[in-house]
C-alpha cells in the first residue's frame, strides 16, 4: 500500500485537452509508490489570467471552493499545472492575510456543507518530485535517457512570485536541473531561460513571437526536447510550433513533454501506452533514441 | 484631453496589493524584462502605474485596451524594488474594464464558461473516447450551475 497519499487536483486543461499527460502522471505516481485520491467537486481552479482578469472576487471565491473541497479529504494536494498551482497557492495566501476579503466567501461556502479551508499543503508535482526524490522516487527509475539534452521550461507561475510559489530561485532555478542530471540526461541551459512562453498575451501573433524566440534559443543550445510543467506552456510550445511553421516557415522540431511524461518513461512506462501520438510535434525520434 | 480623476486608484480592488502603487518611484525596473513592453510600444508597466496613480487611466479600462497583452509573467513583481507589483495593478484595471463592459469577447466567454459549467472547455465526445482509449479514470465533472450558488447573484 502506498504510504504517502495525496489528493490530485487535475484542473481542466489536462483532463479535457491533454489526457495523455494525466495518463503519464498516474503511471508515475503509481510507479513511485505515491497514492492518489480522486476527489469529486473540483472545478476549474480558476485559471489566473482571464477569469482572474474578469473579477478577482469571483476568482477567489471559486479558488476557495476548491480549497474547501480538498479539505474534505484531509490530504495534501498535488497539481500538474502552473495555473492551478498559482491560483490555489495565492488564494491560500490571501485567505491567510486578508480575512476581510475572505470571511464572507468562506461562510457562503461553508453553508453548502464543506469544511473551512485549512492548512493543507498545495504542491506542484515539481515540488513533490524534488522533495521525495531521494527517499522514494529515485528508487523507481528504471530507464535512464543517457546523453539526452533536455531543456526545461519552468513556466512563470511555478517560479514567480517566489515568495508565494516557494519553489526555486525565480530567475536562476536549479532544482529540476538536478533531477534531469540524476536520470542521466543533461539539462540544457539557454538564453532567456526563465522567460515566459507568451501564452497569455491576447494578440496571437505577438504571443507566438515570444514562443518563437524561446524555441529558437532552445534549438540553438542543442536541446533534443523540451520539458514543461504546465499544460498551457505545453500547448503554447507544442501546438505553437505548428502555428509558427505555418506563419513563418520556421521549423524547430522540438518534441515537448510534461515532466511527468518524462518521469513515467524513466519509471519504465511503454512509450506506446502513453498517447504521444496526440502531441503535435512528433516525439517518435526522441523516444526511440532514448527510451527504446 | 484626458480627464483627471483623483480618486481613480480608490476603485482598484484591494483583494491583491494593487494599492501598493503609491510607493512607485518610477525607476523602470519593471519595464526591462516585461515581454509585453518589448512587443507593444503602448504597454509600459511603469506608465500604467503612473496613469493609474494620477487618475488618467480611462484609456486603459476602455475598449481594446493594451492591458490585455500582459503575459502575467510576474517579472515586474520580482524586479520592482518598491513592492509595487505592477501586474496586480494591471489585474485590478482589467477587473474595472470588465465591469465597464470593455473586456475582450474571449475573456468574457471564458469566464462565463467557468461560472456556468465549472470548466474552461466542455468534454467533447472525441475527448471522452480518447480518455477511454488511454485508460484514465472516468472524469468527474462539476455539477452544472454548482458554482452559481456560492457566487451569489
Ligand atoms: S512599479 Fe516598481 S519597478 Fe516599476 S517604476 Fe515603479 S518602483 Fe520602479
Ligand atoms: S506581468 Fe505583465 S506587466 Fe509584469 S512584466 Fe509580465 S507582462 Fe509585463
Amino acid at each position: 500500500m502506498a504510504q504517502i497519499e495525496l489528493t490530485l487536483f487535475p484542473g481542466c486543461m489536462i483532463p479535457l485537452r491533454y489526457p495523455q499527460i494525466e495518463k503519464a502522471a498516474r503511471f508515475f505516481f503509481n510507479a513511485a509508490g505515491l497514492g492518489i485520491i480522486d476527489a469529486e467537486g473540483f472545478t476549474c481552479c480558476p485559471e489566473p489570467w482571464n477569469v482572474k482578469g474578469a473579477g478577482l472576487a469571483e476568482w477567489l471565491t471559486i479558488a476557495t471552493w476548491n480549497l474547501c473541497v480538498a479539505e474534505k479529504h484531509s490530504r495534501d494536494v498535488v497539481t500538474l499545472c502552473n495555473g492551478c498551482y498559482s491560483t490555489l497557492k495565492e488564494a491560500q495566501r490571501i485567505i491567510s492575510i486578508n480575512g476581510e476579503a475572505t470571511k464572507e466567501i468562506i461562510s457562503r461556502i461553508k453553508s453548502t456543507g464543506l469544511p473551512e479551508p485549512g492548512t493543507l499543503r498545495i504542491l506542484h508535482v515539481a515540488h513533490l518530485i524534488s522533495e521525495l526524490w531521494e527517499p522514494l522516487i529515485s528508487k523507481s527509475i528504471k530507464k535512464r535517457p543517457e546523453g539526452a539534452n533536455i531543456a526545461i521550461h519552468h513556466g512563470c507561475h511555478l517560479l514567480r512570485p517566489a515568495e508565494i510559489m516557494e519553489f526555486d530561485n525565480p530567475f536562476e532555478p536549479s532544482i529540476l536541473e538536478q533531477i534531469i542530471d540524476s536520470i542521466g540526461a543533461t539539462p540544457t541551459l539557454y538564453r532567456g531561460y526563465t522567460d515566459c512562453c507568451g501564452r497569455a498575451l491576447l494578440d496571437r501573433e505577438k504571443s507566438l513571437d515570444i514562443a518563437s524566440a524561446k524555441l529558437e534559443s532552445i534549438k540553438e543550445a542543442g536541446a533534443d526536447c523540451i520539458v514543461v510543467l504546465c499544460p498551457a506552456c505545453f500547448e503554447q510550445l507544442d501546438l505553437g510550433q505548428i502555428e509558427i511553421k505555418r506563419k513563418t516557415k520556421k521549423v524547430f522540431d522540438l518534441p515537448v513533454f510534461h515532466f511527468c511524461q518524462l518521469l513515467a518513461l524513466a519509471c519504465g512506462a511503454v512509450p506506446n501506452d502513453l498517447g504521444f501520438e496526440y502531441h503535435r510535434v512528433p516525439a517518435g525520434d526522441f523516444l526511440s533514441r532514448f527510451f527504446s | 484631453m484626458a480627464k483627471v480623476n483623483p480618486d481613480f486608484a480608490k476603485q482598484l480592488t484591494g483583494i491583491e496589493s494593487a494599492g501598493n502603487l503609491n510607493y512607485c518611484y518610477q525607476c523602470s525596473a519593471c519595464v526591462q524584462e516585461c515581454p509585453a513592453a518589448l512587443r507593444f510600444s503602448e504597454f509600459n508597466p511603469r506608465e500604467i502605474v503612473l496613469s493609474t496613480l494620477l487618475g488618467v487611466a480611462d484609456e486603459l479600462t476602455g475598449k481594446n485596451s493594451v492591458i490585455w497583452q500582459c503575459a502575467t509573467c510576474y517579472n515586474c513583481y520580482e524586479r520592482c524594488p518598491q513592492g509595487t507589483r505592477p501586474i496586480e495593478v494591471v489585474t485590478a484595471l482589467k477587473n474595472l474594464a470588465f465591469q465597464l463592459g470593455n473586456a475582450p469577447e474571449q475573456i468574457s466567454a471564458l469566464r462565463e464558461s467557468v461560472i456556468t459549467s465549472g470548466t474552461i472547455t466542455a468534454l467533447s465526445d472525441s475527448m471522452k473516447k480518447r480518455r477511454e482509449q488511454l485508460g484514465v479514470p472516468k472524469i468527474s465533472l462539476p455539477e452544472e450551475g454548482s458554482l452559481k450558488k456560492i457566487l451569489g447573484g
